[in-house]
């Protein structure tokens, strides 16, 4: 018996790559699809006519899509930044502390994971009528982040649950303040987790809308859901415009979220993080 | 994550904190009458939040009434009665609202619109007599008059013809997959209880079951339901589509083929109703929307608005509009005598409505 | 300051905000749920377990039946295309590995309703891909691919494929190459290998992954809603149209209560299947 035969080549050797050549280019025609006709000249969404940016100009220049934009950007920034605050405390919290508390803090903090979105967007909805809070842009952010503290934690716990505790000892012992440790050691150190996880709130926030279409008020409304009323009213290349941005904006997020930590002089790069490979 | 150990003794702490939080808040909803006797003066007082349905008031008449007040209107359009009750009860804010005669006394009687100081609009003469004192609106305190509709079927005589003038128009099998019935329950419901002979807003258990399984009876034949009749017409999406008189008008208007496009009322029995303006009683700039009514009644802007959307207006000063929309058209005609002696959509309360809802949930979900 | 306290201080500003924004809604979803409306359709709290029988009889359950039956079809042709794709990117990968997965991921950072309107846009009566047919002369007129059950599996497909994907794609990353080896010598057959090595040692990523497409899948309804028709109503189009259209929390409530339920049970199910198979694995 030869123990290191050389590895035959497995089953059916060409199905596979064909089969997963075929599965990327049913993942991404549609979206390319949509990205080539928003540059369409004419209302058609069978024929390439030509190459425009009218449907473009008709973006920018309609101010409610226009202040829509602007509004998704701003709940997403500051869910972003809330969401990551709370959730690597709370990360920082389940991690190092010993207190009963902690364990039903956890399960608190997962059942957002698995709750289905619109259970999570009727119960929000059903809290803003009930407290008397007229929904606007900021009850869509109370929404985004109370669903995105969960996200953050797992990625920052995990990470935080790799480091080496025995530096952070050292630091203290050396007479460094437990604030002076957390910022010059610890938080340099879980630093490539945090930005990952702010990233992903980010985009996630950015792209939600069975949340944002539960708990927006009228005007202006964030993107997404303006892009639902739009199709439910007929397909125009506008919408094909509309979508071709936000495609856009997640795209750079996650070229941020990759190759952030790599540019900054980390060796670790942020998908990693994100997928767990470090730490996990 | 996914290999979390869950202590059952944090499970139930965290349940029983939910049990907890939810031996709480009421909440009823109600005004208070005081609110909605508030003076208003009829001067700007900031943007309007118009509150609609879609294509449903001229555009062009939106810009004009910008320009002369300097204000901008800010619009969200509404898909039928039902949601624009769920984005009331939500507490978003509106400035002017359409409720129809049917659903203007709800909000009436639960003290949500503010009363109208009738002094305040200098059109206010214009209004039909009919209108001044109508049943829905008894010394028409809150509400002031819009478009007068009937309910029939649309269709497209180049993709099918043969039509019958009767609600079994909507049924037939060779448009199977090209017809779409209003989003609504009441209109739904409403033409079920018309063909099988009942009253138009029948309470009776037993009729609206009937009627309720002639709807799921007729699904398989469905596109869809959906309030956008103009739309869904236009794209070819329908060839046969439960709708309103004017809208077929309105979307002659944006085609290059409007002898196309058809309209009939129907034998069995005619829906009629009236579409009303009104003032919530929580509106931020309920003076920008006092000037905004009497804006529409202006004769000259209530003749362009039918001219547009192919309804009459009970103002004096547009007959002449409508007349012209119906003498090339007879089918969507409709007069304030339809709408006087004409079936109209009942106000359902308390028990009666429920078993409508639960009726129309049914059909939605078979 | 010691470390306990300072880990427990960190503890209430996230751990608040998950009570009162998360914990207490959901209390009082589950107390609308025994409210009944009035006249303008607002709650009013009291107790009428009603709702819940009104859910049970049989209005409910043929939605939830069909909006399991469209997840359970979901997770079996996501399985179906997932796993070798999965298997492929990790065990001839290579260098490619990390883009490769990253691909993957990336269409998932679009817009969920972005991804489904192209298939909208795409296969509408007036869409490209009828619009080739017709020129192609397949047929006279176009094929109705939207409005159907199709379209709407299709469409949840195309929304969950990675959620399905990247479990997987673990569980095999993470096998022992020498396990195949040697199963390969001991079976002989791939098929057989396959059977008797391979399956059972990603098994835990496929049943993480079909959970992962199941329990988002039977609450959605975007795809429903844009990609079906009148016949094809999900329970998540049903408590939309509770709050949003028709006049009656307590009964959405009461139907998003139930559906919590049902969820979590599978979610419970699941846990407990995955915490076992690490305490067998964890020699």
């Amino acid at each position: 018996m030869s123990a290191t035969t050389a590895p035959k080549p497995f089953d059916r050797p060409r199905f596979l790559p064909v089969f997963t050549g075929l599965f990327f280019v049913f993942m991404f025609a549609p979206i390319v699809i949509v990205a080539l006709f928003s540059f369409n000249s004419t209302k058609s969404l069978q024929r390439f006519e030509g190459f425009s940016l009218m449907w473009y100009q008709r973006f920018f220049e309609d101010s409610s899509l226009r202040e829509s934009l602007f509004a998704s950007i701003e709940i997403a920034f500051v869910t972003m930044v809330a969401a990551t605050a709370l959730g690597t405390m709370l990360a920082f919290a389940l991690v190092r502390a010993r207190t009963r508390w902690a364990g039903t803090a956890n399960v608190l903090m997962l059942i957002p994971l698995v709750t289905p979105e619109i259970v999570a967007a009727v119960s929000a909805l059903v809290l803003f009528t009930q407290v008397g809070l007229q929904l606007s842009l900021e009850t869509v952010m109370i929404a985004h982040i109370t669903f995105s503290i969960s996200y953050v934690t797992v990625v920052v716990r995990a990470r935080l649950a790799a480091l080496n505790p025995e530096v952070e000892q050292a630091a203290l012992d050396l007479g460094a303040t437990r604030w002076g440790t957390l910022r010059l050691v610890t938080l340099p150190e879980l630093w490539p987790a945090i930005v990952a996880a702010a990233l992903l709130t980010f985009a996630l926030s950015f792209d939600d809308f069975v949340l944002s279409f539960f708990t927006t008020g009228e005007s202006p409304q964030p993107l997404p859901v303006r892009i639902y009323s739009a199709i439910r009213f007929g397909v125009t290349p506008t919408i094909n415009a509309i979508g071709t941005m936000m495609l856009t904006v997640s795209a750079a997020l996650i070229a941020l979220a990759i190759f952030l930590p790599r540019l900054l002089g980390r060796r670790e790069s942020g998908l990693g993080v994100l997928v767990g490979r470090e730490g996990a | 994550m996914l290999n979390e150990k869950i202590d059952r003794r944090d499970l139930l702490l965290a349940g029983a904190g939910l049990a907890l939080a939810g031996c709480g808040v009421g909440n009823s909803g109600g005004g208070s009458k005081k609110e909605t006797e508030k003076v208003v003066k009829a001067k700007v007082d900031g943007d309007l939040v118009y509150f609609n349905w879609s294509e449903y008031l001229d555009p062009a008449l939106i810009k004009k009434f910008e320009k002369q007040y300097g204000v901008k209107v800010r619009q969200s359009n509404f898909d039928s009665m039902s949601s624009m009750m769920a984005k009331l009860r939500s507490g978003n804010r509106y400035d002017v609202i359409f409720p129809d005669q049917s659903f203007a006394p709800k909000l009436i009687a639960a003290n949500q619109l503010l009363k109208i100081d009738k002094s305040k609009l200098k059109n206010y003469d214009n209004v039909w007599k009919f209108f001044h004192d109508p049943a829905y609106d008894p010394g028409a305190e809150h509400t002031v008059p819009y478009g007068l509709y009937a309910t029939g079927v649309i269709w497209n005589e180049d993709k099918i013809s043969g039509m019958k003038g009767s609600w079994a128009d909507l049924f037939r099998t060779d448009a199977k997959g090209k017809i779409y019935m209003l989003d609504d329950f009441q209109e739904c419901l409403g033409m079920a209880n018309l063909r099988h002979g009942f009253d138009l807003s029948t309470v009776d258990p037993d009729e609206i079951e009937q009627s309720k399984q002639m709807l799921i009876d007729q699904k398989p034949l469905l596109r869809g339901y959906s309030t956008d009749d103009i739309q869904n017409m236009i794209n070819g999406n329908a060839w046969i589509h439960h709708g309103w008189n004017g809208d077929v008008v309105n979307l002659r208007n944006q085609v290059k083929n409007p002898e196309s496009y058809r309209f009939e009322k129907c034998k069995e029995g005619i829906p009629v109703g009236s579409d009303t303006m009104a003032i919530p009683a929580n509106a931020e700039h309920p003076g920008t929307a006092l000037l905004f009514i009497d804006f529409m009644l202006d004769p000259e802007n209530a003749s362009q608005n039918v001219a547009y959307f192919g309804y009459p207006m009970a103002v004096t000063g547009a007959e002449a509009a409508f007349a012209k929309i119906a003498k090339d058209d007879p089918a969507v005609a409709i007069t304030v005598d339809d709408v006087k002696n004409g079936q109209q959509f009942a106000n359902l309360t308390g028990k009666d409505k429920a078993l409508w809802d639960r009726a129309w949930t049914e059909v939605k979900a078979a | 300051m010691s470390e306990q306290r300072f880990a427990t201080t960190l503890l209430i500003p996230g751990g608040l905000w998950l009570l009162l924004c998360f914990a207490v809604p959901l209390g009082l979803v589950l107390a609308a749920s025994f409210g009944s409306t009035d006249d303008l359709g607002n709650t009013i709290y009291g107790w009428h377990p009603d709702n819940y029988r009104q859910a049970f009889d049989p209005l409910f359950v043929p939605v939830l039946l069909r909006s399991v039956g469209y997840a359970l079809a979901t997770v079996a042709l996501c399985l179906l295309i997932g796993y070798p794709v999965a298997y492929y990117i990790a065990r001839y990968g290579g260098r490619w590995k990390h883009m490769l997965i990253a691909l993957v991921v990336l269409p998932f950072f679009v817009n969920y309703l972005v991804r489904t309107y192209a298939w909208v846009a795409m296969l509408a009566d007036e869409g490209l891909v009828n619009g080739a047919i017709t020129n192609l002369g397949i047929r006279d007129s176009g094929i109705k691919f939207l409005n159907t059950d199709f379209a709407v599996i299709g469409g949840l497909v195309y929304g969950y494929l990675a959620f399905m994907i990247l479990p997987i794609y673990a569980a095999i990353d993470r096998m022992d190459q020498a396990l195949v080896e040697a199963g390969k010598d001991l079976y002989g057959t791939p098929w057989n290998t396959f059977r008797h090595v391979t399956w059972p040692a990603t098994f835990q990523g496929v049943l993480a992954g079909a959970v992962l497409v199941f329990l988002p899948a039977v609450g959605d309804f975007i795809s429903a809603q844009l990609l079906g028709g009148p016949g094809t109503y999900m329970v998540g189009n049903l408590i939309q149209q509770q709050f949003l259209g028709a006049d009656n929390w307590p009964f959405g409530a009461a139907l998003t209560t139930l559906l919590m339920a049902f969820l979590s049970v599978w979610m419970v199910l699941y846990l407990r299947s995955a915490a076992r198979a690490s305490r067998e694995t964890a020699l």
